[in-house]
């Protein structure tokens, strides 16, 4: 039992990440049908900007983290720019291959730049509270509630600003959205730009308790993947349950079966699901 | 139709001297060229299959290293855990990887788009992951070592690094000679008909789930005859040879030679090998020169060199014919810039 | 017709890319070691091979054993390079990448042969060695072999030479110092890759003969693994003293680190993969009590070892340095010494032998004591492990190596 709980905690933290990546890959698939293979590696550039802005300039936790939010922001809208804005006409697999193509290039740019070492954000967050005999750090339980805070911020900007509801708009109908005079373009760019947003503060939030590496994004890039195809891509609800889902899964999947096989059973899962429900569980409308 | 003629001829010079050039080819370069060439051959013959998906059927499948995976192990169990000759392990494999895709097909055909992408893409983390996990049959990560080389064929024997280069070889022709039968059939036409749109070929009276199922099953023959070759020709594998990454690097000398064409594979591979060959002093600096050459092809060039190059000589074609012969001109552009 | 016309353009191709290749190649120097500052004019280069992780996840890595082998190809030139036969040679060192693939490795192995002429060829990785191995005795090349797989000497290689030590030495001394301090009970948490298995292979029976018990299995991909706290906290709940970690030292100090903050108060026995010293650069030492591994060359005293650390800092701008650098630079040292004795630098079986009579050595010029090289052709070292007790380095832990 205490070892439940504890896993349910750790879940939940794994959890709050996932989420928080995953609901970025999920609004670029619902505004722009492009699946961005890059999107974790935006994550990874994020997990940057919060350790050089902390270790080399000093930076506040809180302050690195909004300046990798705002790095971010500047990369995603490039990242729209200059790779799928051009290609927004082309066939589904071209769109696949430029991401994967622009994963490559991030990966291996991070390399030259950064080395491949593992690195860890300074911790300043370091208390352990107990609660019988649960353990939990006190950076951990940041990353839990803010996630959920930027979770709500971002619900609150979708339905209450206009802006927001714009790509509200233009997930359920593109065509419908031009014809009542949405910029397109603009949308496009403000998604690609809160996405990377939600993957810098997934990173900020995560790099002092993981290793900060360049092969951190294709990790985690996987694993969203399979959140937002169980959720349903594009579905935001989807990718919010999914992430947890996921994290807790594991969690719990790392106690009560055998750990070798889990990987297995976590991608044969998504197949079935993929096999009887084609567009995920928790998909928005037929495609 | 003057034109035509002479161009039959030329080309066929041209089949001659490109066979003999590649006949030639080791007595006049160091084994180390002959190393490179044989393993793009190798490599070449898996990318036709991602070829015939992607290029001709339209579908990107990403579970090719998967397949190759597969082929690589499956000839490399059974010629060194039961000593089966190469010569019987290399068609069972084949055979075998295609049987795989076909199950595999039914479930991963039910999809389409992103989806399918998806799921070809999970298929193959599940392969490179079962490859990893199942030590007691396939070594686990230490994978396996001492694969035979070839068996003697007759009075040939593949002892040496250049006999085996032209095993590769045979095999690589073999390839682009069925690939060329398949692509300029029926079948490959109709592999065309579901890319542009598979309602309308529906709607035309194709099976489209059997088209499918047929283009998948061929890919995956000559990706598992591949990694087949690949466990003779290394004689160690890991489970390496299954990792998803090695089908973006499938992908990546697709696009470069050129999806959709004969020649794509062959030149994308040999042209991509050359460039890391040659780029090796550059080491870290390849992999951003190659991701950042993925997104400028998929952009500009999305026929590849092949594409682009034959778009030149149509126009060139035009050009040297208007000048040559005013009153035919028309007839030879015809369907020049068509892949 | 249309598709004959396609074979022109596969030739025109092909030609390119292979004149590319040529040209590539040919016109691209290596950009490795300097030729050493005293060669003379009449000095002769002979070109030593290096086959490694350069770029991708095991850069690091390769670059780390990289070092060790650029050091001690300067330190050999500077030092006038070496006499074989009357002639001097200076040492060019040729590092390709290999991405840690082996068929990658196999390709560089015949360009450093072919092209290169080196009679020597380094590689830091098993698949490499194995990927090698088919044909290195046919052309003519010895294998530098930095891996501790015990089966590339098993293939009955005649031209592996292994580098470091075996790791079956350590588990007996390092389980005993633990298991008095902490107790008996032990939770396996080492990575999924192919070393730690063979380690944990290793280790169980050894720890179970000494009277102790495992509490389990839950062993952890150390590189693609997000967050240990799952393991980690299955693990403690099986009430272990002691755990066993082991992978690369950054993810195996968060692993110790995440117990820590899970409440673990008992000891841990450290693979020799992790390095303390890297560790300790993750968590503070109090945490790393009661931590048992592989002691650290910055810790030694002996001359040469001392004399290794300075010249190293030197080297790389203060960096300390591991038993990857330490053990790439005694091999580059070894095979010099060997191709003087052996009077060649071609011919690879005499080199292999030169460097088997060249023992004993003085010690006092060796980083660690070398008794010799076996029959099988593995490198027959010395080996010390250390506790952390108190926050502080405890007392040398001399292992004796079974061959």
């Amino acid at each position: 039992m205490d070892l439940f709980a504890q896993q349910l905690v750790n879940g939940l933290t794994l959890g709050s990440i996932y989420c928080l990546v995953a609901l970025g890959l999920t609004l670029i698939y619902g505004i722009m049908e492009v699946p961005n293979f890059a999107h974790g590696h935006l994550y990874m550039v994020g997990a940057y900007v919060t350790f050089f802005a902390m270790t080399l300039y000093g930076l506040n936790y809180w302050l690195s983290a909004l300046l990798a939010g705002v790095v971010l922001a500047v990369l995603g809208v490039l990242m729209e720019r200059i790779v799928f804005h051009p290609l927004r006409h082309a066939p589904a697999s071209n769109k696949f291959i430029a991401a994967v193509g622009a994963m490559m290039f991030l990966e291996a740019l991070a390399r030259v730049l950064w080395g491949s070492d593992f690195r860890s954000i300074p911790v300043i967050y370091d208390k352990v509270f107990t609660i019988g005999t649960l353990r939990i750090t006190e950076q951990r339980l940041i990353v839990i509630i803010a996630a959920i805070f930027l979770m709500i911020a971002l619900n609150l900007f979708l339905k209450k600003t206009i802006i927001g509801s714009s790509i509200e708009a233009m997930a359920q109908n593109r065509d419908g959205a031009s014809l009542v005079g949405i910029n397109v373009n603009n949308v496009a760019m403000l998604t690609f730009a809160i996405a990377s947003i939600l993957a810098a503060g997934a990173a900020a939030l995560a790099g002092p308790i993981f290793l900060v590496f360049p092969s951190m994004g294709a990790l985690i890039i996987m694993k969203a993947f399979v959140i937002i195809v169980i959720g349903g891509m594009g579905s935001i609800p989807g990718a919010v349950l999914g992430g947890y889902v996921l994290g807790i899964t594991e969690a719990m999947g790392a106690s009560y079966i055998s750990t070798d096989y889990k990987d297995v059973v976590a991608f044969l899962v998504l197949i079935l699901i993929l096999t009887i429900k084609p567009t995920g569980i928790f998909a928005k409308g037929v495609r | 139709m003057a034109g035509q003629k002479k161009w039959f001829k030329g080309s066929t010079l041209l089949v001659v001297l490109f066979l003999l050039a590649a006949l030639a080819l080791p007595q006049f370069v160091s084994r180390y060229y002959i190393q490179v060439i044989a393993m793009s051959f190798i490599f070449a013959i898996a990318v036709y299959g991602l070829n015939l998906m992607e290029g001709y059927l339209g579908l990107l499948s990403l579970a090719q290293a998967g397949f190759f995976g597969i082929g690589a192990y499956m000839s490399g169990l059974l010629t060194l855990k039961i000593h089966v000759s190469f010569w019987l392990a290399l068609p069972i494999t084949a055979l075998l990887t295609a049987v795989l895709a076909v199950l595999i097909g039914f479930i991963s055909f039910r999809t389409r788009g992103h989806y399918f992408v998806i799921l070809t893409l999970c298929i193959g983390v599940i392969i490179n992951l079962v490859i990893e996990k199942w030590e007691s049959l396939t070594g686990g990560v230490r994978g396996l070592i001492g694969i035979p080389k070839p068996s003697p064929l007759g009075p040939l024997t593949f002892n040496t690094l250049e006999s085996q280069y032209y095993l590769v070889l045979a095999f690589l022709i073999l390839t682009v000679f069925v690939m060329q039968r398949v692509v300029n059939s029926l079948v490959g036409r109709t592999f065309v008909s579901i890319r542009n749109s598979e309602e309308l070929a529906a709607t035309l009276g194709i099976n489209v789930m059997a088209n499918k199922l047929l283009a998948f099953a061929i890919a995956a023959f000559f990706t598992g005859m591949a990694g087949a070759l690949y466990a003779g020709f290394i004689r160690f594998i890991g489970p390496d040879v299954s990792n998803p990454n090695l089908t973006f690097e499938f992908l990546l000398y697709l696009l470069i030679g050129g999806q959709a064409t004969i020649a794509g594979p062959i030149v994308g591979t040999l042209v991509a090998s050359g460039l890391t060959e040659g780029l090796q002093f550059f080491q870290e600096y390849r992999m951003v020169i190659f991701g950042a050459l993925l997104m400028i092809m998929v952009k500009f060039f999305p026929w590849g060199i092949v594409g682009f190059s034959k778009m030149l000589w149509s126009k060139y074609q035009k050009h040297f014919m208007k000048k040559a012969s005013e009153g035919t001109a028309t007839m030879s552009t015809a369907k020049g810039g068509e892949i | 017709m249309l598709e004959r016309r396609r074979y022109l353009v596969v030739f025109l191709v092909i030609l390119l890319s292979l004149v590319l290749a040529a040209s590539g190649c040919g016109t691209a120097k290596p950009a490795a070691t300097n030729q050493g500052g005293s060669s003379t004019a009449a000095a002769k280069v002979v070109n030593i091979g290096y086959s490694g992780p350069l770029s991708g996840g095991a850069a690091l890595y390769g670059q780390d054993t990289l070092n060790g082998l650029k050091m001690g190809v300067e330190e050999i030139n500077h030092g006038g390079g070496i006499t074989v036969a009357g002639q001097k040679y200076t040492l060019n060192l040729i590092a390709l990448d290999d991405q840690y693939l082996p068929n990658m490795t196999a390709t560089n192995a015949r360009r450093l042969r072919t092209e290169n002429k080196a009679p020597v060829i380094f590689t830091p990785h098993s698949g490499g060695v194995f990927a090698m191995q088919q044909f290195n005795q046919e052309e003519g090349f010895l294998i530098g072999a930095y891996t501790s797989e015990p089966k590339i000497l098993e293939t009955g290689n005649k031209l592996t030479y292994r580098i470091p030590p075996p790791y079956d030495g350590y588990p007996e001394p390092f389980s005993k110092a633990v298991m008095e301090k902490y107790g008996k009970r032990v939770a396996l948490v080492p990575g999924t890759h192919q070393y730690a298995k063979d380690w944990t292979k290793v280790f169980v029976p050894v720890w179970e003969k000494l009277g102790g018990t495992v509490t389990g299995d839950f062993a952890v991909d150390y590189n693609k693994e997000t967050d240990f706290y799952t393991y980690v906290s299955k693990a403690l709940a099986t009430k272990p003293d002691v755990l066993f970690v082991g992978g690369a030292s950054k993810p195996t100090a968060m692993v110790v680190k995440q117990a820590r903050e899970l409440g673990f108060k008992g000891g841990f026995i450290l693979m020799d993969q992790a390095k303390l010293e890297q560790m300790a650069q993750t968590v503070p030492m109090d945490q790393l009590n009661g931590a048992v591994g592989v002691r650290p060359v910055i810790q030694f005293d002996n001359p040469g070892a001392k004399k290794f650390v300075e010249a190293y800092k030197k080297f790389k701008n203060g960096e300390d340095p591991a038993w990857e650098q330490a053990w790439h630079y005694t091999a580059i040292k070894v095979v010099a010494k060997g191709m003087e004795k052996a009077g060649t630098v071609e011919d690879a079986a005499k080199i292999f032998e030169g460097m088997k009579q060249i023992f004993p050595l003085n010690a006092n010029d060796w980083v660690a004591e070398i008794k010799g090289i076996s029959a099988k052709g593995g490198m027959l070292g010395e080996a010390h492990g250390i506790m952390v007790i108190d926050g502080k380095y405890g007392p040398d832990m001399p292992i004796t190596l079974k061959d």
